[in-house]
């Protein structure tokens, strides 16, 4: 438990047309080579993983969580639901604290994806169907959309709007609850600067240590990632970086005359 | 030399090349029908579902004996019944084994078999065997569900009728239900509907014949076996003696040849009457 | 044969299983079930399109149990294209699968003896479907009503019993819509007008 509460800050956003994962991570040394060693992973083309706490255990984790996807596909012959993703890998963690044998996972783990809205074409299939009219066109049914789920190293996992883990998750947690998530109005990419921004804010608690934000997002089929996961591209995440950072100077102005104020922490294990 | 020893092997390989036909599997002749009766199946659903609890759950099962005065009727669970047709060890193993199993199942569930159980079970092993296996089966029960009549082929496909018939006496059988059967049978309509079906397979079908045995299966009573319920083909009085006269044949010479003469060769003893079996020869053997 | 409609989809058969020349089954039900409103229509060997049709089945079965939510159509068709592909040598399995979900409505797939896969507005299969290509192609609609459907589906039907020998008995049909699934049969005592839905 130690280990994934020490783990640099990692926050999932889950915004009306697509979710953005964004995690802290904390350089060791000035050695390492920037942008490399990353932190979050796609697992299949529409769902992504940024994982805190122990690297080696996120790896192996992301690893199953690939197994999975793929597993899935070659079954139903199509992508698999996010929720039924976190389900296997939550039944997964939880085998972990079974067993003399094993010692149960270091990480926290934050599933975002966006569940295909469209029809779903099943993989090989020959031909689509009717051009017009009925066979699969059903026009204003809602289906899929973004998901959201973060799972604990007990194997407990729900669904969130926002979810953060890590070292700075009481400040992000804060953070995320001022967004008022649950409406859903906020767009992918104010969700972006707002992730940025939280991250930012987390740092505050190990200040002295140097990081890198690392940000992948997925969007709606008509969106900016056209349905997959992708790290958010360069100059986006610039932006992002400077507007947080302008931001956090603000506040820090604002917090001299203002008194701290402590919100409960919710989920704890 | 220790090991396999494949020379009998080598010489029915040898004896197939020149023309000798495999040795066949005891397939029998068989004629067997089932048959639902009382409300228990009707053709439209809709009388089923006003009818009520179905009174007297009732299914019939009947069957002709072939060559041998064998055993057709094969018990799976004290109120699910077979009826086998096709290869007669395969009928018997099959289901022997599926019996065995449902027994296990029931126990382990601590409920009545179903007869779909042993209907899915049987089909399932069948397919596994690709058609190898040569059962060809009535299937037919009670259980808490209501009553049952089921096919299953050796293939592995099952059809669910309100009356069936298999083996080679299967299309005489059927031609006797599909003129005379008419839904809401009684009891002692379906046993004789079921018997003259039998019958028809009994004599109209060369492999099929001698009597018939029943089985009642009822609900809430223990299932009844009607040994040859119907004996059609019962040896009568022959009306003349074809035994041939001493002297018929014709022969040329004669020799006696003594007792004496022949205890040259071999050795000769005596019997006091006919049930004596002598003993020639002893082979020791440890006990 | 499976068709879509407006609301849905449509199946229907003849109910005629032969062992030879044998009928070894007049009333056959070839519209079998594999979840609450996805169906498959059967031909080729009776005991291998029963053995697929259970699997599938059974898997259904547990997907809507593990995932709470029921399967849908495509889910259904890969499954058994998975089955018909990786044992064609050993199947002998002719497989229209037609079935109704919220998020696609109605859905018709066909799976011939191949294995492929392929999605239709309509399909027809079985040995009586190559006398009706001619009559399906000259009739078929985009959209028609339920009754319209049930007319295609029960005289195209009518026309492969007529011209095949090895198809007949009665007409059955399973339409497919939002509300569940409605059986019909149609007795040829008739000429095949009666007695409709039940």
């Amino acid at each position: 438990m130690k280990a994934v509460e020490n783990g640099g800050t990692a926050i999932g956003i889950r915004c009306k047309d697509g979710v953005v994962l964004a995690v802290e991570k904390i350089t060791t040394s000035k050695l390492l080579k920037p942008g490399a060693n990353k932190r979050t992973a796609t697992v299949d083309r529409n769902i992504g993983i940024v994982s805190a706490g122990l690297v080696p255990d996120g790896r192996h984790f992301i690893s199953r969580a690939r197994d999975e996807a793929s597993s899935w596909r070659n079954i139903y012959k199509g992508p698999i639901p996010t929720s039924a993703l976190a389900n296997r890998l939550g039944g997964y963690v939880q085998a972990y604290t079974l067993y003399s044998s094993v010692r149960p996972f270091g990480v926290t783990a934050i599933i975002g994806g966006w569940d295909p809205e469209s029809e779903l074409l099943v993989d090989g299939q020959v031909g689509t169907g009717p051009k017009s009219g009925s066979g699969g066109k059903v026009e204003g049914v809602k289906a899929g959309g973004p998901a959201l789920y973060m799972i604990e190293p007990s194997g407990l996992y729900w669904g969130y709007h926002g979810a953060a883990t890590g070292k700075g998750r009481q400040a992000a947690k804060a953070e995320l609850e001022k967004l008022d998530l649950s409406a859903g109005n906020l767009s992918l990419y104010d969700g972006v600067k707002e992730a940025a921004r939280i991250i930012f804010i987390a740092h505050e608690d190990s200040k002295d240590k140097d990081f890198e934000l690392e940000m992948t997002w997925v969007s709606s089929l008509d969106g900016p990632t056209k349905g997959r996961h992708e790290e958010v591209p360069t100059g986006l995440l610039e932006d992002a970086k400077k507007a947080a950072m302008r931001s956090r100077e603000r506040e820090v102005e604002d917090d001299e005359d203002r008194p701290k104020s402590h919100d409960g922490e919710r989920m704890e294990e | 030399m220790p090991g396999f020893d494949f020379s009998n092997y080598n010489r029915n390989v040898a004896l197939h090349a020149k023309g000798v036909p495999l040795p066949k599997a005891t397939s029998t002749g068989t004629t067997i029908v089932g048959c639902i009766y009382d409300q228990g199946v009707v053709v439209r659903p809709d009388t089923r579902a006003t009818s009520g609890p179905i009174v007297a759950d009732k299914v019939i099962l009947l069957r002709s004996q072939s060559k041998f005065n064998c055993e057709k009727l094969h018990y799976i669970a004290p109120q699910i019944w077979c009826a086998g047709a096709g290869t007669a060890a395969d009928t018997e193993f099959t289901t022997a084994l599926i019996s065995s199993n449902m027994e296990l199942h029931s126990l382990w569930l601590g409920r009545q078999p179903r007869v779909v159980t042993c209907m899915t079970m049987l089909k399932q092993y069948l397919f596994r065997h690709q058609g190898h296996i040569g059962a060809y089966l009535v299937v037919a029960g009670v259980d808490p569900t209501g009553i049952h009549l089921f096919t299953v082929h050796a293939h592995g496909s099952t059809d669910k009728l309100p009356y069936v018939t298999m083996g080679s006496g299967s299309l005489a059988a059927m031609s006797v239900f599909e003129s005379t059967w008419k839904p809401h049978l009684n009891r002692k309509e379906a046993i004789e509907l079921a018997a003259e079906a039998i019958k028809a397979g009994i004599f109209n079908d060369l492999g099929s014949g001698s009597n018939v045995d029943v089985c009642v299966i009822e609900k809430d009573k223990p299932t009844q076996l009607l040994r040859n319920y119907l004996k059609p083909n019962e040896r009568g009085q022959k009306e003349r003696t074809y035994r041939f006269p001493k002297g018929t044949t014709a022969f040329l010479k004669e020799k006696v040849i003594t007792k004496e003469d022949i205890g040259k060769y071999v050795t000769v003893q005596e019997l006091s009457s006919d049930e004596d079996v002598a003993v020639v020869e002893k082979m020791d053997i440890d006990t | 044969m499976a068709i879509n409609f407006r609301d849905g989809v449509i199946l229907g058969a003849d109910s005629r299983t032969t062992t030879g020349s044998y009928i070894a089954n007049r009333v056959t039900d070839k519209l079998t079930q594999v979840h609450d409103t996805i169906w498959c229509c059967r031909s080729g060997s009776a005991a291998d399109t029963q053995a697929v049709a259970d699997i599938v089945s059974y898997y259904l079965g547990m997907y809507g149990i593990v995932n709470e939510e029921p399967p849908t159509t495509p889910t259904a068709a890969a499954l058994f294209q998975e089955l018909c592909y990786e044992n064609k040598e050993m199947l002998k399995a002719g497989i229209i699968i037609a079935g109704y979900d919220k998020r696609h409505g109605g859905q018709v797939y066909s799976i011939p003896l191949g294995g492929s896969l392929h999605k239709q507005s309509y399909a027809i299969g079985g040995s009586g479907s190559t006398y009706i290509y001619g009559y399906c192609d000259m009739h078929w609609k985009e959209s028609m009503t339920e009754e319209e459907g049930v007319a295609f589906v029960k005289s195209a039907l009518q026309e492969a019993i007529k011209w095949d020998g090895s198809s007949g008995g009665v007409i059955r049909l399973v339409v497919l819509t939002a509300k569940g699934a409605t059986r019909h049969v149609y007795l040829p005592d008739d000429g095949y007008k009666g007695p409709g839905a039940k």
